[in-house]
């Protein structure tokens, strides 16, 4: 007869079995405690790296305007850029 | 691999110590059952074939003593009510006192009422206590203290004849050697061994009550025990060497040994485990015995009932067999059961084999006593082993010891110190047994005696030396 091999300590709905919780409870709160420690750490390093990548908030950098242009200088100051010719 | 449970006689207390035998209320009583009883339902549900044999249902366990359906215990009812007596303190005092919490202390030594057996059962718990209603309604509270443990012996005790098919009976086969077994407590131990698993509080209690003397062995001799140096683990430092020399051998090596003839390997003797005083324990059903091969590999193990009393319940295997020179005290030998499993019986006290060599020499490193409630400082049966305790001691071989509880553990670790002048090392602190019976037993002889089977634990040896004194010459 074909069965599925099923452990004694769950129940026919798959429910832990009042056995396997009298064996878990040396374990119990130390378990949870570990469980939630390694939870929180997790959620730790996940908070730190999406912080840490997250683009740059450029704010608090003051850009100065656009120098005003007179029309008798724009040689003047193109050569400036390329260096000096002499 | 579960084979069925014998069927063996519960005892009745056949001792001859009025003053509340310890031989009583050890045996086991099993069903027999005809059929291979190895398929264990997933939900528990009961097997077909479980319908025809079942007398009481699970909920009609309560039954008062002496109007219960099952005859044996009608019977025992009858043992109580003749032998039993009442332990109202207006009655005088039939014998000492055992311990201080005893009844028998309230009572006057002279002059007081005529003892009167016990007639009166309790309404509540069904087990007669008292010999009329009258000193029961006067002495109830004392009696509320055991009452609902009665109670839980009586529903136990008709559930062991109920003929339900019991799950918990069938013991798994061995694990493999990497499935460490957790000794934090029964619960752990029974699911990290892979046994079925009980879930009823009534089933553990009967589960345990054989499983504690082969489990209690192995909880003190395994690597994992739970007894350890550290602060409230009762293990000394003498323990630490003892049991670490016992450890070596328990947990050898692997040594490449295989089937064929290169895999052949020298192999040590087994580890041999004196069980004194033996009286219900070497009746207990050899599935419960190998179960303690189980918990360790490539050991063998030999377990030597010796008791005058060691034959008990064993009634179909008379008559002992001859003495011959090969077997000079006429020992039953069982050496088919396991592989790793050989059981010897001798009905004799120890000290007689002792002083005829018979398991010369002792080694530590192989060799424990195991004493399960031996009395010793017990007034009924302390005579009985004066003999016996200075020769185990002189063997500085680890002697195991449990007791009823902690008063009685106390007082035989007195009586063993008084006897020897302290030259007694304790290994292992008296206190409660981790892997001790669930179930409470009956004293038919006293219903006011309940008790369970190997309640504390301790453990000695003999004080060893590294040096002594060289006595000067005269």
């Amino acid at each position: 007869m074909p069965v599925i091999p099923r452990s004694t300590y769950y129940d026919r709905n798959y429910r832990q079995s009042e056995a396997l919780i009298r064996a878990r409870r040396p374990y119990l709160i130390k378990n949870a405690l570990t469980g939630l420690s390694l939870f929180c750490f997790a959620v730790g390093v996940y908070s730190f790296t999406i912080n840490a990548v997250a683009q740059d908030e450029f704010e608090d950098v003051i850009v100065p305007d656009k120098p005003v242009q007179s029309a008798h200088a724009p040689n003047a100051s193109s050569n400036k850029m390329a260096g000096s010719a002499s | 691999m579960s084979a069925p449970v014998n069927s063996v006689s519960s005892t009745k207390t056949s001792d001859t110590h009025p003053t509340g035998g310890r031989s009583v209320s050890s045996a086991v009583q099993g069903r027999s059952t005809a059929y291979p009883s190895s398929h264990i339902h997933a939900s528990g549900h009961a097997l077909p074939h479980d319908r025809e044999h079942r007398i009481l249902e699970s909920n009609n366990l309560f039954h008062s003593w002496s109007n219960s359906p099952i005859p044996k215990i009608r019977q025992r009812a009858a043992f109580t009510k003749q032998y039993a007596h009442c332990p109202h303190p207006s009655h005088q005092a039939t014998r000492t006192a055992i311990n201080p919490d005893d009844p028998e202390l309230r009572k006057p030594k002279t002059g007081g009422q005529a003892p009167a057996h016990v007639k009166y059962e309790c309404p509540d718990c069904g087990i007669p206590v008292y010999c009329c209603e009258e000193h029961y309604m006067d002495d109830y509270e004392a009696h509320l203290e055991i009452c609902d443990t009665l109670r839980e012996i009586n529903e136990d005790d008709h559930d062991l004849s109920s003929g339900r098919f019991f799950p918990e009976f069938t013991y798994p086969p061995r694990n493999m050697e990497e499935q460490l077994v957790n000794f934090t407590n029964w619960d752990t131990l029974l699911y990290s061994r892979e046994f079925a698993a009980i879930n009823q509080e009534r089933s553990l209690r009967q589960a345990t009550r054989l499983l504690t003397y082969p489990l209690t062995i192995g909880s003190v001799l395994h690597e994992l025990s739970p007894y350890n140096i550290r602060r409230g683990g009762r293990l000394t430092v003498e323990g630490l060497k003892s049991l670490s020399a016992l450890r070596y051998t328990v947990h050898p090596p692997r040594t490449g040994a295989g089937k064929d003839i290169k895999g052949l390997r020298m192999n040590p003797p087994p580890v041999r485990i004196f069980i004194l005083g033996a009286r219900a324990e070497s009746s207990l059903p050899r599935d419960v015995w190998v179960q303690l091969t189980h918990l360790f590999h490539r050991v063998q193990f030999h377990l030597i009932f010796i008791g005058p009393e060691s034959m008990m319940n064993r009634d179909a295997e008379f008559p002992l067999p001859e003495r011959t020179p090969l077997n000079p005290f006429g020992a039953v030998v069982e050496d088919r059961i396991d592989p790793q499993l050989k059981i010897s019986t001798f009905v004799e006290y120890y000290h007689t084999l002792h002083k005829a060599n018979l398991f010369y020499p002792y080694d530590p490193y192989f060799d424990c006593f195991v004493l399960f409630h031996p009395g010793l400082g017990h007034p009924a049966s302390s005579h009985e082993w004066e003999e016996t305790l200075p020769l185990l001691l002189e063997t500085k071989v680890p002697i195991i010891a449990t007791g009823y509880t902690e008063w009685d553990m106390h007082r035989d670790l007195n009586w063993v110190k008084e006897k020897v002048g302290g030259e007694v090392d304790l290994l292992l602190e008296p206190g409660e047994n981790i892997f001790r019976s669930l179930r409470w037993d009956l004293n038919d002889l006293d219903p006011q005696d309940i008790s369970c089977g190997n309640w504390g634990l301790w453990a000695f040896r003999g004080k060893r030396y590294e040096a002594t004194q060289k006595e000067s010459e005269q």
